[in-house]
């Protein structure tokens, strides 16, 4: 009898959904055949390490979006008296109003810019074509017009961080050398943490910017700033989210937030 | 060995579902949330690993259940909340992987024909196990129809009754799909040892 008979039984035998007779079929089969045999193995061995794969948890901005998006567009509503502050309440809605706002206008910042690039690197140097319907750019864009909208999308980054920074309360600890305002919600080593990742992200921007200074051109240099804001409005968005976890008294979903920004 | 999770719950697991849902209906962010912390690490596992990235699972993920917010009218409990979540996030993701390939001309193979798929000593782990790290790199190599369905099976623990109700396919496409992807990730597996 050909091996291939038995292809669709030794999957139902890993699985353990094969029938008593099929069974039976199937390991006379084995017992002279090493070729099924290993397949077998194989199959098991395949089946019992997919299980064994991790679960990935999403981070905390993601939900942050999510309700930003639904608030912002009347879809939902908050229980009157369901949160143990209602003044605290609004706050944070307001803050996930404007983290939601913040990253769709430096989203649609960024994507304009990409499309730009995208369209200098596939033409010459000097002159940018951008003549495809429905495009961002004017006909005959030059590289300056680039450069401009660059320092553009970097200003809606910097404007992002600057309302994440003050929603946060964390201009005034960085200034103050100090825990202030919501952020003296968070235990001391928390807020330690998370001011040393700001420190790093801030020494990479400041390390990008000179970086570009250097090379104007550089598309690598361009990248990894954006890539350094990114962070440090994502980084932002999480101490929001820590401190309201906080406020709610949710412990798991804290150290959630923390776990993820510690990755930051 | 199946191990798999009931998602259909039974009348009380759909009762449940049901009372959450028609929270979330009323514009209570808080059912809503609910129903995200139970639902959000299982498909943004799914997500990851039908898509190979991070940042693009976390786009998905937003879309699934900004989705899931217009679509819960459409709700009626026929099948298991985690269920119906699952079939949203897994179009999400096919749709995201089509629209990818079409913009940066990726090949979407299939498995159909693979000559020497089926030949049971072709390759072989060689009684070696399989790391976790190789496992998740082979995936990203298998094509994305049957992807979905070995993660949702293998990977999540679904029975092909349920993959295939994700997937919008039928039950014996949902085995074929996974079979077809356990061969050929033997022979990925195999073909990394030597």
């Amino acid at each position: 009898m050909p091996c291939s008979r038995y292809r669709e039984s030794a999957h139902e035998l890993v699985d353990g959904t094969i029938g008593p007779i099929r069974r039976a079929e199937l390991e006379s089969h084995m017992d002279g055949c090493l070729d099924c045999r290993s397949l077998v193995r194989d199959l098991e061995t395949i089946r019992a390490a997919a299980a064994s794969l991790d679960p990935m948890e999403p981070p905390a901005r993601v939900w942050l979006q999510v309700a930003g998006r639904l608030r912002q567009e009347g879809r939902v509503r908050a229980l009157p008296g369901s949160s143990p502050a209602h003044a605290r309440s609004a706050r944070h809605g307001a803050l996930l109003a404007i983290a939601a706002v913040l990253m769709m206008a430096v989203g649609a910042s960024i994507a304009m810019l990409v499309s730009r690039l995208a369209t200098s690197n596939a033409t010459s140097p000097a002159t940018i074509a951008t003549t495809a319907p429905g495009g961002n750019a004017a006909p005959g864009a030059t590289v300056q017009d680039v450069e401009t909208e660059f320092r553009l999308a970097e200003q809606h980054y910097q404007n992002a961080i600057a309302k994440l920074e003050q929603a946060a309360g964390l201009d005034q600890a960085a200034s103050a050398g100090q825990a202030s305002g919501d952020q003296a919600m968070l235990d001391p080593q928390t807020a330690a943490m998370l001011q040393k990742n700001l420190q790093v992200i801030d020494q990479a921007i400041n390390e990008s910017r000179s970086a570009l200074r250097a090379e104007p051109q550089s598309a690598a240099a361009r990248d990894s700033l954006f890539d350094a804001l990114k962070r440090k409005v994502a980084l932002l968005q999480d101490s929001i989210a820590l401190m309201n976890e906080m406020r709610k008294g949710d412990a798991s979903g804290a150290a959630q937030i923390i776990q993820g920004a510690s990755k930051s | 060995m199946t191990g798999a999770p009931n998602l259909v719950g039974g009348p009380t697991g759909r009762a449940a579902d049901l009372a959450l849902v028609a929270r979330c209906r009323a514009g209570e962010l808080g059912a809503f949330e609910e129903l995200y912390r139970a639902h959000a690490g299982k498909l943004f596992s799914v997500a990851c690993r039908i898509l190979g990235n991070v940042s693009d699972a976390e786009d998905v993920l937003q879309e699934v259940f900004l989705s899931a917010h217009r679509k819960l009218d459409g709700f009626r409990g026929e099948s298991a909340l985690a269920t119906w979540l699952y079939r949203l996030a897994t179009n999400q993701c096919l749709n995201y992987l089509r629209s990818r390939a079409a913009r940066t001309g990726e090949l979407t193979e299939t498995l159909d024909e693979e000559p020497g798929l089926y030949e049971p000593g072709r390759t072989g782990l060689a009684d070696q196990t399989v790391a976790k790290m190789d496992l998740e790199r082979a995936l990203t190599q298998l094509p994305a129809g049957c992807r979905a369905a070995f993660v949702l099976h293998d990977v999540q623990g679904l029975e092909h009754r349920e993959v295939a109700e994700a997937l919008g396919i039928a039950e014996g496409t949902s085995k074929s799909q996974v079979h077809k992807a356990r061969l050929r990730l033997r022979t990925l597996l195999g073909s990394r040892r030597r």
